[in-house]
């Protein structure tokens, strides 16, 4: 677990030390759209880039201009003070508005401070669909991928060698398709925050150490006999991208709640679906990776979300959401508004709550929102039972 | 929203007040000094139209007009389909099918109206949009989410990875009304042979879905005619780009206004053929005349407006350009790249041409066109990548012999804010004051006309421009 | 009977109120100091003293607001949420949709009979929707709150006011007083912008039934006008107490349902 907890709280995490030491690369990427199975096929430690451990955000708020959001904010401060010197690698995607510009923001901080900017710095053109032309654009734009880092990095990616990696990858899918099983048990034995570290934790793992580390993991949780979830309300946390622990330790540190669920870009979402290993791994990937619409960065799935969300809600007898946003997030802070009408509609208590990610996370402001809606859960008689939460939420969309 | 706007439709409100606009100047000059005195709330807008002579008043019945089409479409059996500025409505009029865009709905809101569009824009935050979303679509928006406009059947944009925050009201639009919806995706480049190819199978599918929605089919013949006369446009267009390079330009500050609003609501309409044609003369005729498009009659100062106007009450913004003796030479928003136009030899990739030659050829010639729209043409890619921002900025600047360059946008466009500094410091390398703007072009609650014009005086000043 | 009380530390003013057999019967509001602590000691103390009761009278205490967590002598922390909506409940029985506006952030919220929160939005991710905007206001034209608020009333062309960013607001005004635009409007100008942040909140929780406000702004008369014409309903006032006190209320209630063995009722 303090494996976990390491990599999903330290920036330069002892496991991309080790692996840096070993003199092999490591590229780091913005976006949950990007396969890392491509870079583990080239013996690369593909990390997601984070904005944790920032104490300011002078660089950001230098290259930035002051109405985008603090998470790419965070991602150029870290990199203006060389915290990911140890890049070997960057691939920029456009999640959004504010993570493509960290493309441009990114390379000219590289021009007034020295050696910030990787030497492979790569923009991944992901489209915003899915359907057949677009797909058909991901698998090219994949293809390119892969051959922009043979190219540099000097190594080949073989289609044997990217079956190898989804059958590795696979392996700590299954693991956390397991963990999410548990989680969504009557009894939880692991507390959210200890499960989002573990998710996270595989973002900037190398993979093989990672599965083993996770099998470990899932099978002493399966050895659990004391609940953590009597009593709590069954909490589901969604919203803008966040790999933020002590996010989920506040909401679990009030006593009253337990996080069962979540529905984020570092979460588990649809991390629990395994990839075909055979046939065209390209295809498969790109099948995997964009096929499935949970970021509303794909634009007009909104009926698709609110089904998978309620789906998550009745699988894992979720009693309340709680959709956060990043200010300035426009595409989770406006589906929130969406989700929330629609989710209240069936009965089902919803926070929204807008805040900031980074070294302003005020923690005194989240505390009262969050106290006031368990009180709020709690305050009208029972809490709805679990059955009747199904009920609700499966009626069609 | 106050109750009181509640009781009104928002299109009708404008509509009959555009269109009476229009009539004011039909009287003596008497009747019309008279009629000014009346309509103290609306004074400033329709002066500033009407000043700006036949062409301003054509506007307004345009205007007039479109809402007029818009207010009877359902009883003439015909659909209305929300859209954005940076989608053509050429191939939405081919199939009859009336276009409401947003962006510019909203802008004659914030034109015409003392308080502006507040209410409405405040309305999308009560339903559940951020605030921090952008307020050009937000205004008209909130007039379609509290059903005071008039009613959409489906929703077509093209600005997801562009301009996420645009594409994302329309997608909350089609969330929270439960419309069918679309969205055109562009990649970040423009004019290999993948976009290419892309852009046509993405426009296909649109098509498709148009059809489907409409139950129409597309008629190639009609989208030939309409295609025609945007090529007629695109000449005239043509002419009144060289006339703003010229020094002085006989091109008043408030032809880009007319120019853009029109080509985004009306591309591809005899009546804006007509208009163009009008405002081609008036310059024409102050070229011959020895007179510049400035009313004061002396061309202090140039002006290139790298992003958008300012769409503040009354005109404001035109008319503080005609005092301080400002041309307009142009936004983001007045260049159409049509091939053959100065501007694009350098960025060949970033032109369309049109080709009526057949069905494909037709399709490929939209599908090029509504590419390279403001936004989706040069801010879809990083900003210093070819045939982006910078590139196209220092080109209209260089050719438009601009003094100095003016960012104007509003809070919520995440695209550009994201980039704005570092763009405006490489500006500045290249040779040209760069002022950023910190106002709201839509939304005067987040920084006064008063003070957002202290600044710009500022600004000239202290860069010894003015 | 039992003497229960209830202390509500915010970010401008601390309160206390103490409560027997559902009556008032010691309060105190008073200016925060910079510790929360030292806050709640001197908004007990003076409750108490208005009281003439020791402290070790009251059977049992909640705390609400900011600094609910430093307070010293409370048995529970509850958020003001929670407090506001009880305390809502008590100073107007047919209260149905809550605002609150405090200093650091403004709420509102829908209740039940037994006022318990059924929903609430809340914004403060910007002052200028806040206790904290009409102060600083009202210190740059160099008025009182008070007198701020009566402002409205005699306008006749209320500016409008760059309202997002505070500082920017103040900028503006600084200029519209060098300009000689009478101070009526520019005050006008200021309650307007604050009540047209706080009508989108209002509006998002789809108020029903009667409609209260608690909180230092629901004193200020300018705001509380133009939120009813922004609204289009009647906003009622407290008779029974200050609605300053309304969270204090709330959080002395809730110790009275503790001490009484009363479930929350459903």
């Amino acid at each position: 677990m303090q494996v976990f907890h390491d990599a999903a709280t330290r920036v330069q995490c002892p496991s991309i030390m080790d692996w840096k030491a070993a003199g092999k690369p490591v590229v780091g990427y913005t976006c949950s759209y990007t396969p890392a199975e491509v870079f583990h096929a080239a013996d690369i430690l593909p990390v997601r880039l984070r904005g944790i451990e920032t104490e300011g955000t002078e660089i950001g708020d230098t290259y930035f201009g002051p109405f985008i959001c603090t998470f790419p904010k965070c991602i150029l401060q870290l990199a203006g003070k060389g915290r990911f010197n140890f890049l070997d690698g960057a691939i920029i995607t456009p999640g959004c508005d504010g993570m493509r510009r960290l493309d441009e923001c990114w390379r000219k901080a590289g021009e007034d401070y020295e050696g910030i900017v990787p030497d492979y710095f790569y923009y991944f053109d992901v489209p915003h669909k899915a359907e057949a032309h677009g797909m058909d654009w991901f698998i090219d734009e994949l293809k390119l991928l892969i051959k922009s880092i043979e190219d540099h990095f000097g190594v080949e990616i073989t289609a044997d060698k990217l079956r190898s990696a989804i059958t590795e990858f696979n392996k700590g899918r299954r693991l956390l398709k397991e963990l999410e099983d548990l989680r969504a048990a009557g009894i939880v034995v692991v507390s959210g925050a200890d499960a989002f570290a573990a998710t996270v934790a595989g973002t900037v793992m190398p993979r093989e150490e990672y599965t083993a580390e996770l099998r470990k993991f899932v099978s002493g949780i399966k050895r659990r006999k004391t609940s953590l979830s009597e009593g709590k309300a069954r909490l589901m946390v969604v919203g803008s991208v966040s790999d933020e622990i002590d996010l989920f330790e506040l909401i679990e540190n009030t006593g009253k709640a337990i996080v069962v669920a979540e529905n984020l870009c570092f979460g588990i979402r649809y991390e629990g679906n395994e990839i075909p290993e055979d046939g065209d791994p390209v295809a498969a990937l790109a099948s995997h990776y964009m096929g499935t619409s949970v970021c509303p960065r794909m634009f007009g799935k909104y009926k698709e979300r609110l089904g998978l969300l309620k789906e998550r809600i009745a699988r894992s007898k979720v009693d309340g959401v709680i959709m956060q946003n990043i200010r300035f997030c426009d595409l989770h802070g406006a589906e929130n508004g969406l989700f929330e009408r629609d989710l209240e509609a069936v009965g089902i208590p919803c926070l929204r709550v807008e805040r900031e990610y980074g070294p302003h996370i005020d923690a005194g402001r989240m505390k009262l929102r969050l106290n006031a809606f368990l009180e709020r859960m709690t305050a009208v008689g029972d809490r709805p039972r679990h059955r009747d939460v199904a009920e609700a939420v499966s009626e069609p969309v | 929203m106050r109750p009181e706007i509640k009781e009104y439709n928002y299109d009708w409100l404008m509509g009959k007040t555009l269109s009476t606009a229009a009539r004011i100047p039909a009287g003596t000059k008497k009747e019309t000094e008279l009629t000014y005195r009346y309509i103290p709330y609306f004074k400033g807008a329709a002066e500033s139209f009407i000043n700006a002579g036949q062409p301003g008043i054509r506007f307004l019945e345009l205007l007039g007009k479109y809402y007029e089409n818009l207010l009877t479409a359902r009883d003439d059996g015909k659909i209305i389909a929300g859209t954005t500025f940076c989608s053509t409505p050429t191939i939405l009029y081919a199939m009859d099918i009336l276009p409401v865009t947003f962006e510019i709905l909203t802008a004659i809101g914030c034109l015409v109206w003392k308080r502006g569009m507040f209410d409405y824009m405040d309305y999308c935050c009560e339903v559940g949009m951020p605030e921090t979303s952008c307020s050009s679509q937000r205004g008209y928006l909130g007039a379609l989410l509290a059903g005071l406009s008039e009613d959409v059947e489906f929703i077509l944009c093209d600005t997801p990875g562009v301009c996420d925050t645009n594409a994302n009201a329309f997608a909350f639009a089609a969330g929270y009304l439960d419309k069918p919806f679309y969205q055109l995706n562009y990649p970040s480049v423009i004019g290999d042979d993948r976009s290419q190819k892309y852009h046509v199978d993405d426009y296909r599918e649109m098509v498709r879905f148009i059809e489907k929605q409409s139950g129409r089919k597309l008629d190639y013949g009609r989208l030939a005619e309409v295609l025609k006369e945007v090529d007629a446009q695109d000449a005239i267009t043509a002419d009144i780009e060289d006339m703003l390079m010229m020094v002085p330009t006989p091109i008043p500050p408030v032809f880009n206004l007319i120019l853009y609003a029109s080509r985004f609501c009306f591309a591809g309409h005899p009546e804006y053929t007509e208009l163009l044609h009008v405002m081609r003369d008036s310059a024409r005729q102050r070229i011959r005349d020895g007179i510049p498009g400035l009313s004061a009659g002396e061309e202090k100062l140039r002006i290139f407006l790298c992003y958008i106007d300012h769409y503040t009450v009354d005109m404001n913004f035109y008319d503080y350009l005609e005092e301080r003796g400002i041309a307009h030479t142009g936004s983001i928003l007045t260049r159409n790249f049509r091939d053959g136009n100065k501007y694009v030899e350098d960025m060949p990739s970033n032109a369309y041409a049109i080709d009526i030659s057949s069905p494909e050829a037709m399709l490929d010639t939209v599908a090029q066109m509504n590419a390279r729209l403001p936004m989706v043409r040069s801010i879809r890619g990083p900003y210093d990548r070819p045939g982006m921002w910078l590139e196209e900025s220092l080109a209209c600047a260089r050719l438009y012999q601009a003094d100095c360059i003016i960012y104007n946008g509003t809070p919520g466009c995440r695209n550009t804010w994201g980039m704005v500094k570092p763009f405006a410091r490489d500006m500045e390398k290249h040779g040209f004051p760069t002022h950023i703007m910190y106002d709201d072009a839509f939304d005067d609650r987040v920084e006064s006309w008063e003070t957002t014009k202290e600044r710009l005086d500022e600004f000239f000043h202290i860069r010894g421009l003015l | 009977m039992s003497i229960v009380a209830g202390c509500d530390v915010g970010s401008l003013t601390s309160k206390a109120v103490i409560l027997k057999n559902g009556r008032i019967i010691g309060s105190a509001i008073l200016k925060s100091k910079p510790r929360p602590r030292d806050s709640a000691d001197a908004a007990m103390a003076g409750a108490l003293e208005n009281a003439g009761l020791l402290q070790k009278e009251i059977v049992y205490c909640i705390g609400t607001g900011y600094g609910r967590e430093k307070i010293g002598f409370i048995d529970e922390a509850v958020s003001e949420i929670s407090c506001h909506g009880k305390g809502a409940r008590w100073l107007l029985p047919t209260a149905r949709t809550v605002i609150d506006i405090g200093g650091q952030d403004c709420k509102a919220m829908k209740i039940d009979p037994d006022g318990n929160i059924e929903r609430f939005t809340t914004n403060d991710k910007c002052a200028s929707g806040t206790g904290r905007f009409l102060e600083v206001m009202a210190r740059v034209l160099g008025v009182s709150m008070d007198e701020l608020g009566k402002l409205t009333a005699k306008a006749t062309a209320p500016i409008t006011l760059a309202s997002t960013c505070t500082v920017w607001a103040q900028a503006d005004i600084i200029k519209y007083l060098n300009s000689g635009v009478p101070i009526e409007d520019i005050g006008a100008g200021i309650n307007a912008a604050m009540a047209a942040r706080v009508a989108i909140l209002v509006n998002s929780v789809k108020p029903e039934g009667d409609i209260f406000m608690t909180g230092g702004v629901a004193k200020n008369i300018g705001v509380v006008s133009t939120l009813e014409k922004l609204i289009g309903r009647r906003i009622k006032k407290a008779r029974r107490a200050d609605p300053q006190i309304a969270g204090a209320i709330g959080a002395a209630l809730l110790s009275w349902e503790k001490v009484n063995g009363h479930k929350k009722a459903s």
